[in-house]
């Protein structure tokens, strides 16, 4: 049993191994959750790249971002199968709208599904920052770079929903995930403890976003 | 300030419990001790209404307040505060604290609906409200928070909360929430994703077999600037942002009487 998250250089195996986990490829069908943004668009919060930096910020820093980033870290951090499920249930109970639980519920069970298909990993249904932590930890992949990859692909996601919902560009979209990257990183490290005590949730309009998406006339995403 | 020494830190607790009587749920027993009272008002349902007093008359760094209360299977307990908490200016480095613990046996049900808590400038409240419910257990709490006097215009540039609210049947989590805000609130809450510049907040939960039918009626009662949401068949929530502590009074008032099933305690008329 490895006691100690890995933290000498991730060999390339691991670098790509993550990268095949995050890339939007992998079918988890994260491209079908705005995550509350469809409705910041529709209510005129975010209209353009700069609404769009700062919503990203307070999703990332009072939001599911650092809330993701602790799960997967205790996850990856559980020495048990109990210790797992635990985690599970709290993240789960964490959820502030029904959409957002669907968003980690459906990614998980999809990342479960097929992590356990091609890597042979024992996953039972998890919640999506819990499956990735857990899988990480299974395959011995560096936790740092996981979570610091799992919020890039979760910015990227996001950008990519806000082209289609607002007008913006590809370049002001990819320096957008450019200069949100640094935080990724910062919360990657501020949460690598994994302690649940230290868990918060304030981005308050971004959970009332989800809330009144689940009422929007007229929608392309799912969350 | 007539005297550098510290004031003595304040300490106060409750302990109550509802069993069924022959005209509705009644007192079973009760304990308070330091400066937590609590009160029962003539009866105006089959509920038994407690009304808690924090005879100090707020919290400061170095209080402790605690209250329990279990509701046996058959009883309705709904329990109330005589007036809004004030979490005033505390010393550097003291935090006051407030622990809150309710059991709703299978059956039972407790409304915790405490008055508005006003967070002051310098204020450092740390605060858990931890609910075990048995099966077919109800429960309905709403905790109002107000950022500061905004009558008196006072900006929370300085504060520290860490407020948390646990439920769990049979001792799985069923929904959690935790909110941690330190330094600059007022900036944190300007942001878009965070609240606009309202400065208070409430959050509502209704755990009931029935909670799914109420979600239409509700999100016709709920503002622009709040979300109902059900996290399961019987698991609803809503969260509601406000200008101030009246204008989320009058957003709650008509949910709350909607959702407690009883008459609303008296404090909690408009």
């Amino acid at each position: 049993m490895a006691t100690a998250a890995p933290t000498a250089m991730p060999t390339d195996d691991a670098v790509l191994t993550l990268a095949h986990w995050f890339s939007p490829s992998y079918p988890i069908g994260s491209f079908s959750f705005s995550h509350g943004l469809e409705w910041a668009a529709q209510a005129g919060t975010v209209n353009n790249g700069a609404d769009l930096t700062d919503w990203l910020k307070d999703v990332l820093n009072d939001g599911a971002g650092r809330s993701d980033a602790l799960f997967l870290a205790a996850a990856y951090h559980a020495q048990s199968e109990d210790a797992v499920t635990l985690i599970d249930q709290t993240a789960r109970a964490f959820a502030p709208s029904s959409e957002r639980l669907a968003e980690t519920h459906k990614q998980g069970n999809a990342f479960c599904k097929i992590t356990q298909d091609v890597w042979g990993t024992e996953l039972p249904d998890l919640s999506y920052p819990v499956a990735v932590g857990r899988a990480a930890r299974l395959c011995g992949l560096p936790q740092k770079l996981a979570a610091a990859m799992y919020l890039q692909s979760f910015v990227a996601n996001l950008v990519a929903a806000a082209q289609r919902l607002c007008p913006i560009g590809q370049t002001e979209a990819q320096t957008i995930v450019r200069q949100l990257t640094p935080l990724c990183n910062q919360i990657a490290a501020d949460t690598i403890h994994g302690d649940l005590d230290q868990l918060s949730g304030t981005a308050f309009l971004a959970d009332i976003a989800s809330m009144k998406h689940e009422t929007q006339y007229s929608r392309i995403f799912q969350t | 300030m007539q005297s550098a020494a510290m004031p003595p830190r304040a300490r106060g607790a409750v302990s109550i419990s509802a069993k069924p009587g022959p005209r509705g749920s009644a007192l079973d027993r009760m304990r308070q001790a330091g400066s937590l009272k609590v009160l029962f008002p003539r009866r105006q349902s089959e509920a038994l209404d407690a009304v808690l007093v924090n005879t100090a008359g707020g919290v400061t760094g170095g209080d402790r307040f605690k209250t329990e209360a279990t509701a046996a299977t058959g009883t309705k307990l709904t329990i109330t505060t005589q007036a809004a908490e004030r979490a005033y200016r505390a010393m550097p480095g003291q935090t006051g604290t407030i622990d809150n613990v309710l059991t709703v046996e299978t059956g039972a049900q407790i409304n915790w609906l405490p008055q508005e808590t006003i967070l002051f400038q310098g204020s450092a409240l740390k605060r858990r409200l931890c609910v075990d419910l048995q099966c077919e257990a109800k429960l309905l709490i709403c905790e109002p928070l107000v950022f500061g006097r905004t009558a008196m215009n006072e900006t929370l540039t300085d504060a520290a909360l860490a407020d948390e609210i646990r439920v769990t049947r049979n001792g799985s989590p069923l929904y959690i929430d935790r909110l941690v805000m330190n330094g600059d609130l007022q900036a944190k809450l300007a942001r878009a994703g965070v609240a606009a510049g309202a400065g208070a907040l409430a959050t509502v939960l209704f755990i009931a077999p029935n909670a799914e039918a109420h979600i239409k009626a509700l999100r016709k009662l709920c503002p622009d600037s709040g979300g109902v949401s059900l996290l399961g068949p019987d698991t609803l929530t809503i969260r509601l942002l406000a200008l101030d502590s009246h204008i989320l009074r009058q957003s709650l008032v008509p949910i709350l009487n909607r959702l407690s099933g009883t008459t609303l305690p008296r404090p909690w008329m408009l």
